[in-house]
């Protein structure tokens, strides 16, 4: 992952880093396809259960969330740019920010729609916390296994995003090599597609039960 | 150097303009057309593409250089 890494073939003999580089990217990818199976299955569980209908969820809270994790994909694909080209500040930065707007997505879903706390809050015409429990049938099943599974996700990229920006810090990413950077931008774009189809299906498509 | 890097900063801002008018437009779409869920899904396999293509550079996968 680091730039003093070296790699070796079963005879130890020294692999090239682009050789590397190459089989590392064709792993995530493979790795991002597997997911797509688990992913699919919430979404088919979602149009079998429900349908063509919805449970009302709040439209604000569903866009809001969403748009702070397109907004957080700009920043990692910045801090990837950034990297890229040795501009090793806006590198930093841009995952900072990243993490923070990953962070408020995901209190987004857990506070505000699942309403762990029980809060209530209507300001300016809108409910700020959500009210649907996971008991509340198909409809609370499918919705807390689909964002659950989704916020899980978007935890580990977190976890991910911060372990980058401490090695960022120490110096072990440069322009030429930054797997590890290029790596964590991918898994998180990966989140935010799924997302991109998790969306509509939960907020928009159908009509309301 | 400087202009490639003005140039890849560029496509950023573009992939996610694009990606905020189609976000916006998805929402309209189902909020006051009730549109059906094949128009919701080709704006959101238009999102899909958008990121693979240019946030995620699924093209780096057949070419040969490093980064």
């Amino acid at each position: 992952m680091s730039a003093v890494t070296t790699h070796h073939d079963a005879h130890g003999h020294e692999v090239p880093y682009e050789v590397q580089l190459r089989s590392n990217r064709l792993g995530l990818w493979l790795f991002c396809f597997s997911e797509v199976f688990l992913f699919l299955a919430l979404l088919v569980a979602r149009f079998y259960l429900w349908g063509n209908t919805r449970p009302e969820l709040s439209q604000v809270l569903g866009l809001l969330t969403t748009s702070i994790l397109l907004v957080s994909s700009f920043f990692m694909n910045r801090a990837e740019t950034a990297i890229a080209h040795g501009d090793r500040k806006t590198f930093l930065n841009g995952l900072l920010i990243t993490a923070l707007l990953g962070t408020l997505f995901f209190v987004g879903v857990v506070v505000m729609e699942w309403n762990v706390f029980g809060l209530e809050l209507e300001l300016f015409g809108v409910e700020w916390f959500g009210h649907l429990r996971p008991t509340d049938g198909v409809f609370g099943g499918v919705f807390f296994a689909m964002t659950g599974m989704h916020a899980l996700h978007v935890l580990s990229g977190i976890v991910f995003i911060l372990i980058v920006w401490a090695n960022g810090r120490k110096g072990h990413f440069s322009p030429e090599r930054h797997w590890g950077v290029e790596a964590c931008a991918i898994y998180w774009h990966y989140v935010d597609v799924v997302w991109v189809f998790f969306y509509p299906a939960l907020y928009l498509i159908g009509h309301v039960a | 150097m400087e202009e490639k890097k003005k140039a890849a900063y560029r496509l950023g801002v573009i992939t996610f303009v694009i990606l905020a008018v189609l976000t916006v437009a998805e929402y309209y779409a189902s909020v006051s057309l009730a549109a059906s869920a094949v128009i919701m899904f080709i704006i959101a396999f238009l999102k899909a593409g958008v990121i693979v293509q240019n946030f995620m550079h699924i093209s780096r996968l057949w070419r040969e250089e490093g980064h």
